[in-house]
């Protein structure tokens, strides 16, 4: 089933680039340590991902990510039978498979999966610490290295796609947010490899765009967007057109915002 | 090759005959009247029919004009282009109308000038075309929201940004453009960088005279901002300095006058830094005006000023009364907390983030040294005040005291009262609780209210809106029916159009494993599956009279349409009021009712009351809602600005009241949304409503598609 969702487990070799904004480190690793599951808030690109990968290298376990989408189902996560040439075949999902070799289980935008996967979340969580596979009859018990993180972006409106209460209570709760000028120039700066003055401008341009939340823009350029600006840069494009490649037009559609963005980039070079 | 001639000669011919058969009384009276045909015949044939529909139709008002026009118009289309000459049309007609025959005449004949003024039009850049990129732009640069709005002059006074209509002072509208921009930017800079600080502004006005020292003063502060915007933005400050200039030597003349007062270059230079220079430079020369400076109006600034300082000095206590630790200001049953209030007035500290100077400084707000998380917006007011102050004075960091705020009247002089003394209306009357926040307790049975229908209005209103939003119409029902078909696909069912293959090969192996196989191994499409319930709750208030009130009714008229595809049920209801005793509810179509041209109607009826008393509307509303069978349901407030009443229903109390009334239907499983043209909104809904569940929309005309949006997002 891993084909299905995608999701792989590894092992990560070298340390993943990570800035702390606060104290998460601590908070997730005494998380692990006393065996409870941890929620990643935060809007778009703001490093919750790179956070998971960097914990996992840092705690020495393997990885599985799971990227969760509409049709993500119970069985997607636990596993299901297969027919192999006439022979049925039980195969593990991601989630089985991480409980199975103590793995971090990572599962991304969690809202967007269906109902269902609360089912098998919700006995992960709490101090049953089990997973029941119904197909096999049998019950896995989790053990302690196994962790399980989900993330989401509570800015969405949708009031479909809210975390449940129950689901949510479960969990220790760890905010991001874009980091603060000095921090997130240093991420621009090591990620793309452009020097400090491009980096702090391209941090400037991006505070600039995040102003425009909520007055036309969902969200502002995040670090990622930024980041990508300044491996254009380094490869030579000129920073006003890897500001407008790389964040206005990914930002929006609307001509005027465009523009402003634009003008916003060749504004701060 | 000898068919050219004679295809001219066919034109001509033809160009007559359709001339005489339209205009034949006007022909005659053209002057020089074949060679105007031979002219006409040679022009394209589109600009040969477009001649022809206008000749029929100004023959329709008046002969001789028709024949003026016809002399006219073929040196009209070698000079202009054929919307520009439709435009020289329409001004003739209209002043045919207005003013008679004489003057109408005199617009056609008098061709040069319209050319002039065209030319004048072409170059020149209009406020109304860059207002919206302006106003994103601005906005994107940081500081307070400034409004960008027409005067005859640029300037500010820290609320808004005034610039004139139209620039029209360099070669092309491009160039125009960034004049604009430039002045724009300037404008912002001034209040960006301090020069209207409380306390620079102060001692501006109390040193300096206008007519001598002030001009020195503002060229002081443009060599001041200029550096502060080269700083920060340098390729912006670029772009100003190429528009800025009459000549060089105007450029010189900025020059020598910047290298002569490079102290005001410091990133650390203020305002109060140049006054202290004015008496330095009042005997050098000044350099002439650049040509985005602008003017400054100091006694409009200050009263703008006056105006703000205390409204956000208020919200500002207010906000921190509601950070401050629940323990730490209950309040008294007398409420006299004044005490305790004073104590904690020490424990809130401000500390800047980051270098100073910067252009986007950042505030943290502490508490008993500790920083405390703040929202958006009160990290807005924070640094709204930070730019007016430069500092933040002790007493704004005292909390308001529970009560002390908003004395609350029970005595009826605010026109409230008990509903014992309430004249027996007609129809059903609920009656409905409110809660105190002062007291933490509700009042039972304040609020009375009724329901009422809406007066039918104009049915006109709503042709005119379907056509004035074709377009736009066409793409709410396109982006709708996408939702539909994204929530089609059903998969495991018993019937369907199309095998299910993972419930197929879960079949198959339970089949082989000698259990019991599933027969739901289909995937069907249906149009079911949506259960979706809306209450569109309409602010009637008084101040919604005009665009608002309009931009209402026509997102309500567009979004019907749309919802008729989506088949979810709705309800839309207004409400305002005016004290407990007459709250009123007025019915524009009810869940049951389907959608009509009675409803329809109703909905062009809808028109501004009185006040707006929201806590008793979400309550009544709500359990309308309530009531209906629907998995999802959704209460969405269209509305232009905060809970107020007559009374004491306004402030903090009606803030409160609202917002239990809305944690209230919360629970009973309602999810409540609002959509408001406040600009101040971003002070008070995320308290009311959660940090998401709200949206501001800043201009009235972008409300109808805003709404079809929102409604798609809310619902997927």
């Amino acid at each position: 089933m891993s084909q299905a969702t995608g999701a792989t487990a590894r092992m990560i070799q070298d340390e993943p680039y990570y800035e702390a904004l606060g104290n998460e480190r601590e908070v997730f690793a005494a998380a692990y340590g006393n065996q409870l599951p941890v929620l990643l808030k935060g809007p778009t690109g703001c490093g919750k991902t790179r956070f998971v990968h960097h914990m996992a290298w840092k705690l020495q376990r393997p990885l599985i990510t799971v990227a969760c989408h509409d049709d993500l189902t119970a069985a997607d996560l636990v596993g299901r039978y297969l027919v192999k040439g006439g022979e049925t075949q039980w195969v593990d999902g991601p989630l089985a498979q991480a409980v199975r070799m103590g793995a971090i289980c990572y599962l991304d935008e969690v809202v967007e999966a269906r109902k269902d996967t609360t089912v098998v979340i919700h006995p992960l969580c709490d101090d049953r610490r089990i997973l029941p596979i119904d197909k096999l009859g049998e019950v896995l018990v989790v053990p302690p290295e196994f962790s399980l993180v989900i993330s989401y972006n509570p800015g969405y409106q949708s009031v479909l796609k809210d975390l449940k209460q129950s689901t949510r209570q479960r969990f220790v709760a760890l905010e991001f947010a874009y980091p603060e000028a000095a921090l997130e120039q240093r991420i621009v700066e090591s990620e793309s490899g452009v020097a400090p003055e491009m980096a702090a401008r391209l941090v400037k341009f991006g505070a600039h765009t995040r102003n425009l939340k909520g007055a036309g823009l969902e969200e502002g350029a995040s670090t990622r967007l930024l980041v990508n600006a300044g491996k254009l840069v380094q490869a030579g494009v000129a920073p006003a057109v890897a500001c407008d490649t790389a964040v206005a037009h990914a930002l929006t559609d609307d001509p005027e915002l465009l523009q402003t963005i634009h003008e916003l980039a060749s504004a701060v070079f | 090759m000898a068919d050219a001639p004679r295809q001219n000669f066919f034109n001509l011919i033809r160009v007559q005959k359709d001339l005489e058969k339209i205009a034949g009384a006007a022909l005659i009276r053209v002057p020089r009247m074949q060679e105007v045909i031979g002219e006409i015949a040679e022009l394209e044939r589109e600009a040969q029919d477009f001649i022809l529909h206008w000749a029929e139709v100004i023959a329709l008002s008046n002969t001789e004009l028709t024949a003026h026009f016809l002399g006219q118009v073929p040196a009209a289309f070698r000079a202009l282009d054929q919307a520009a000459v439709e435009d020289w049309i329409i001004k003739a007609m209209d002043v045919f109308d207005n003013r008679g025959l004489g003057f109408a005449i005199e617009v056609f004949d008098k061709l040069d000038p319209w050319i002039e003024a065209h030319e004048r039009n072409r170059t020149a850049c209009k406020l109304e075309q860059i207002a919206g990129f302006l106003r994103h732009f601005v906005r994107a640069l940081g500081g307070r929201t400034l409004n960008i709005t027409n005067d005859q002059q640029a300037w500010t006074d820290t609320e808004k940004i005034f610039l004139p209509t139209a620039l029209n002072v360099l070669a092309d509208r491009a160039a125009n453009g960034r004049l604009m921009k430039s002045t724009a930017v300037y404008l912002w800079a001034q209040n960006r960088y301090g020069t209207w600080r409380y306390r620079a502004l102060e001692e501006a006005i109390r040193q300096l005279d206008a007519a001598v020292t002030w001009p020195v003063y503002q060229c002081l502060e443009g060599v001041r901002l200029m550096a502060a915007i080269a700083r920060e933005l340098p390729g912006l400050a670029r772009e100003m300095e190429a528009v800025a200039y009459v000549d060089e030597a105007h450029a010189a003349s900025w020059a020598a006058f910047t290298a002569a007062a490079a102290a005001l270059a410091a990133p650390e230079a203020s305002a109060r830094d140049s006054l202290a220079l004015v008496a330095d430079f009042s005997q050098v020369p000044l350099p002439a005006a650049r040509r985005w400076q602008g003017e400054m109006f100091p006694q409009k600034v200050r009263e703008a000023l006056f105006k703000r300082v205390p409204r956000e000095k208020e919200a500002l206590q207010q906000a921190l009364s509601a950070l401050q630790p629940e323990h730490e200001q209950q309040p008294t049953e007398d409420g006299s907390e004044a005490a305790e209030g004073t104590q904690a007035a020490n424990r809130f500290s401000i500390a800047q983030n980051g270098q100073a100077g910067a252009t986007q400084p950042e505030y943290e707000l502490r508490y008993d040294g500790q920083a405390v998380p703040m929202s958006a917006e009160l990290q807005d007011l924070l640094d709204s005040i930070m730019q007016d102050m430069g500092e933040m004075a002790e007493d704004y960091l005292t909390p308001a005291g529970g009560s002390g705020a908003y004395p609350l009247d029970e005595s009826g002089a605010g026109g409230e009262g008990h509903l014992k003394d309430l004249p027996s209306p007609a129809g059903k009357l609920w009656l409905y609780p409110e809660w105190d926040y002062a007291r933490a307790r509700f009042r039972d049975a304040f609020c009375a209210l009724t329901e009422q229908d809406v007066p039918e209005g104009d049915p006109g209103f709503a042709e005119k809106t379907r056509v004035k939003y074709r377009g736009l119409a066409k793409s709410i029902q396109r982006i709708f029916e996408a939702i539909l078909s994204e929530a089609q696909r059903q998969r495991r069912q018993v019937h369907g159009d199309e095998l299910d293959l993972d419930a197929l090969v879960e079949a198959h192996v339970d089949r082989l494993q000698g259990r019991e196989m599933s027969d739901r191994l289909y995937t069907h499409f249906r149009k079911a599956g949506r259960n979706v319930a809306v209450m569109f709750m309409v602010d009637m208030s008084g101040s919604t009279k005009g665009w608002i009130n309009e931009a209402e009714r026509e997102s309500l008229i567009l979004l019907c349409e749309a919802l008729q595809v989506l088949g979810d049920s709705y309800a839309i209801y207004g409400f305002s009021g005016r004290t407990n005793k007459r709250c009123e509810i007025y019915r524009v179509k009810t869940f049951n009712e389907p959608y009509s041209t009675g409803v329809e109607r109703r909905i062009c009826g809808i028109g501004p009351k009185a006040y707006t008393r929201m806590g008793v509307a979400v309550r009544h509303l709500g359990k309308l809602l309530g009531d209906v069978p629907a998995r999802t349901r959704l209460l969405i407030t269209l509305s232009d600005g905060k809970p107020e009443d007559y009374g004491s229903y306004r402030g903090r109390y009606g803030i409160e009241d609202t917002r239990h009334a809305l944690l209230e239907i919360k629970r009973s499983g309602i999810h409540p949304f609002c959509i408001t043209i406040d600009r101040e909104a971003q002070s008070y809904l995320p308290h009311m409503y959660g940090a998401s569940n709200f949206t501001v929309v800043d201009e009235v005309a972008k409300l109808p598609w805003k709404v079809a949006d929102i409604y798609r997002k809310l619902t997927t």
